[in-house]
């Protein structure tokens, strides 16, 4: 049974007197474990549908089924707390609190859910170590690279055990090595611990990485290949 | 939780240290301005009242009723010795004392002025008003000698009628059976209070000579003064005495209605100075919040979208917000702290630039005072002032659409 089921998708925006239809009729569905891009070039759709997805925003016509429940049927303080339970984000850039270290913005989505301290404490330190970031737990964003930031951000997402994570253009702003690293340490935590990533790009070396690969242009879906 | 986001709060102050200086340091300097002057303006008049009591109001007072409003020398109390020996053996009272008293003129060759004559004992008005310790003149003595017809006057009644210590002064008067009278009286002390005004309108002799001289009733008065050992007991002791006499009892704060009025008027003034503060500190607290929620859109669009619900984002921001007020009220209440407490023993001196501030009844050393209980009220102002200043920014960072502020362009 699939995690997440997308039905005739759509969201318009109106701007004076034009209106966009960033996500235009959209059928999709992702399972538990999948690896998967959703790839298009830019104002094809993809933060759209991401956000649509991520109960972000709330689509103009048709429904999204995360785990038996429509979302759209949540109150706007039931899907903030949906989203704290269920979903992990990733965000091209702004992923994390300046003002708290490594390990703090790890913990934090923890302290959100409630946990207790000592189940806190030890998940981020397995978390960072797994991004390979075991040795900057006392570091703050800005004295870390871009890359090691999205990789926080990645242990972030982790760390509240959702059934999914979304990741809008996470390696956008990195060079190719940090990007390299980045899907690498996706594709272990995909493969070793079964987490399901839909991450969006357009950036070919990512999506060579993919296990499925959704190709939009004017937020319809023109391909949907599995390798 | 409240750990983390404290830390968090203080760290997110920290981000911008020039604003967040400049906004403490406004606090700061506003809270230590109202306290001082509060504090100041407290101090002296706690100090006027002290004095005031001390020196001649004493903390409660017993005429005939007639004599509030029409101070006539027929509008006497019988039996006053034995009024005052009841109420010499109530526990709280610390002394009593009865006066004579006649309005009359005081004259000398230069001049003639209205006077109040206070026929007082003084053995017995020593335990009650200080007068006595407030004579001036190296010359002056306190009804040392036996010899009929001795006079205290004040320092600015001596300038007035030109007179020294042994001048002669004329004062002439009503009597019981309404016939004008006068005698001659020798000036034997000069004293001065601060206050003028009291000054300029009393005289002192001793009472046996005024009852002589006025005809009066033996074993009778005009006043009775009472001093307490505690003046908060002041309204009690009231109570206990109105059972005792039928003669009208007013305690401190109605002898001298202006006395109460000052006193809670001056807690009212810290209340208004605070507030009138506050509420400016207010706005430019409400902006420094506003400016940071703008700076933080996206940070603050990321922090809901990973899940951070309305409720928690509320309290993150009065959080922060508060803990920014409140440092700079408690930097502002401890250095009011000090300087109150400093200069309440040491006294400020302001005679050079406040000249006649003591003909108004005040002195002109002030020595600040608060209360703990006005600290405490200016603390829960201040927490106040940050939780309202909050709500406007919070309000605006909970309206924010996370899709939007997470959007990249
Ligand atoms: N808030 C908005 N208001 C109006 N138009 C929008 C808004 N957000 C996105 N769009 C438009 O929707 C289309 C899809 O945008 P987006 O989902 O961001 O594409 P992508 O992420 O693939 O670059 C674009 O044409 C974009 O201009
Ligand atoms: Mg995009």
């Amino acid at each position: 049974m699939s995690i997440i089921q997308i039905e005739s998708l759509k969201k318009t925006y109106r701007e004076t007197e034009v209106e966009v239809h960033a996500v235009n009729g959209i059928d999709l569905s992702f399972e538990a474990g999948e690896f998967a891009a959703i790839v298009g070039p830019s104002g094809s759709g993809k933060t759209t549908l991401l956000n649509l997805i991520g109960g972000l925003d709330s689509p103009t016509e048709g429904k999204i089924v995360i785990n038996n429940t429509n979302i759209s049927n949540l109150s706007a303080s039931q899907i903030i707390d949906f989203r704290l339970w269920n979903i992990g984000f990733v965000f091209q850039a702004y992923n994390l609190i300046p003002v708290l270290t490594a390990k703090e913005n790890v913990e934090f989505i923890m302290h959100l859910q409630g946990r207790k301290k000592q189940e806190r404490e030890q998940r981020t330190k397995d978390l960072l170590t797994s991004v390979g970031l075991g040795n900057r737990l006392n570091s703050r964003p800005s004295q870390l690279s871009g890359g090691q930031q999205q990789r926080v951000a990645v242990a972030r997402a982790l760390a509240s055990k959702p059934k999914f994570v979304l990741a809008d253009e996470p390696t956008a702003n990195l060079d190719s090595k940090s990007t390299e690293n980045l899907l690498d340490i996706m594709e272990k935590l995909n493969r070793e611990e079964n987490i399901t990533f839909i991450f969006s790009t357009h950036d070919a070396r990512v999506v060579k990485k993919a296990h499925r690969v959704i190709t939009i242009e004017d937020g319809k879906v023109v391909s949907d290949e599995r390798k | 939780m409240a750990n983390i986001n404290l830390q968090m709060a203080w760290r997110n102050i920290w981000r911008n240290k020039l604003r967040s200086s400049v906004v403490i340091a406004a606090i700061t300097v506003g809270l230590f301005g109202g306290l001082a002057a509060s504090g100041i303006m407290k101090g002296m008049v706690m100090d006027m009242i002290d004095n005031a009591l001390e020196n001649t109001v004493s903390h409660i007072q017993i005429h005939d009723e007639h004599f509030i409003d029409n101070s006539e020398v027929v509008f006497l109390m019988k039996n006053s010795n034995i009024l005052v020996q009841k109420i010499n053996s109530e526990p709280e009272v610390e002394a009593v004392c009865e006066r004579t008293k006649a309005f009359g003129m005081a004259s000398t060759a230069s001049k003639a002025l209205g006077v109040m004559i206070n026929g007082i004992e003084p053995d017995k008005e020593k335990k009650v008003t200080k007068i006595y310790t407030k004579l001036t003149d190296s010359l002056s003595s306190y009804f040392t000698t036996e010899k009929k017809n001795r006079i205290l006057i004040s320092q600015k009644l001596a300038d007035k009628l030109n007179a020294k210590v042994k001048s002669k002064i004329i004062l002439t008067f009503q009597d019981y059976d309404g016939n004008l009278t006068g005698a001659s009286f020798k000036v034997e002390g000069i004293f001065k209070t601060q206050n003028a005004m009291f000054d300029e309108q009393n005289v002192f002799v001793r009472k046996k000579d005024l009852d002589r001289l006025l005809n009066m009733p033996a074993n009778t008065s005009h006043e009775i003064a009472v001093l307490l050992k505690d003046y908060h007991k002041t309204p009690e002791v009231v109570d206990k005495l109105k059972k005792i006499t039928s003669y009208h009892i007013e305690a401190w704060n109605k002898i001298d209605p202006y006395l109460e009025l000052t006193t809670s008027l001056t807690g009212f003034m810290l209340l208004i100075f605070m507030t009138v503060i506050l509420l400016a500190l207010g706005f430019a607290i409400v902006n420094t919040m506003l400016m940071v929620i703008l700076e933080r859109t996206k940070e603050l669009g990321m922090i809901m979208a990973i899940g951070m619900n309305k409720r928690k984002v509320f309290i993150m921001i009065m959080q922060e917000t508060t803990l920014l007020t409140l440092t700079g009220g408690i930097l502002g209440i401890l250095v009011s702290i000090i300087f109150i407490t400093y200069f309440g023993k040491a006294g400020i001196d302001i005679s050079g630039v406040a000249q006649g501030i003591e003909a108004l009844g005040y002195s002109s050393v002030m020595y600040p005072q608060l209360s703990l209980t006005d600290y405490l009220q200016v603390i829960v102002m201040v927490l106040l002032t940050g939780i309202i200043s909050s709500i406007f920014p919070t309000i605006r960072a909970i309206k924010m659409k996370p899709a939007e502020a997470v959007r990249m362009d």
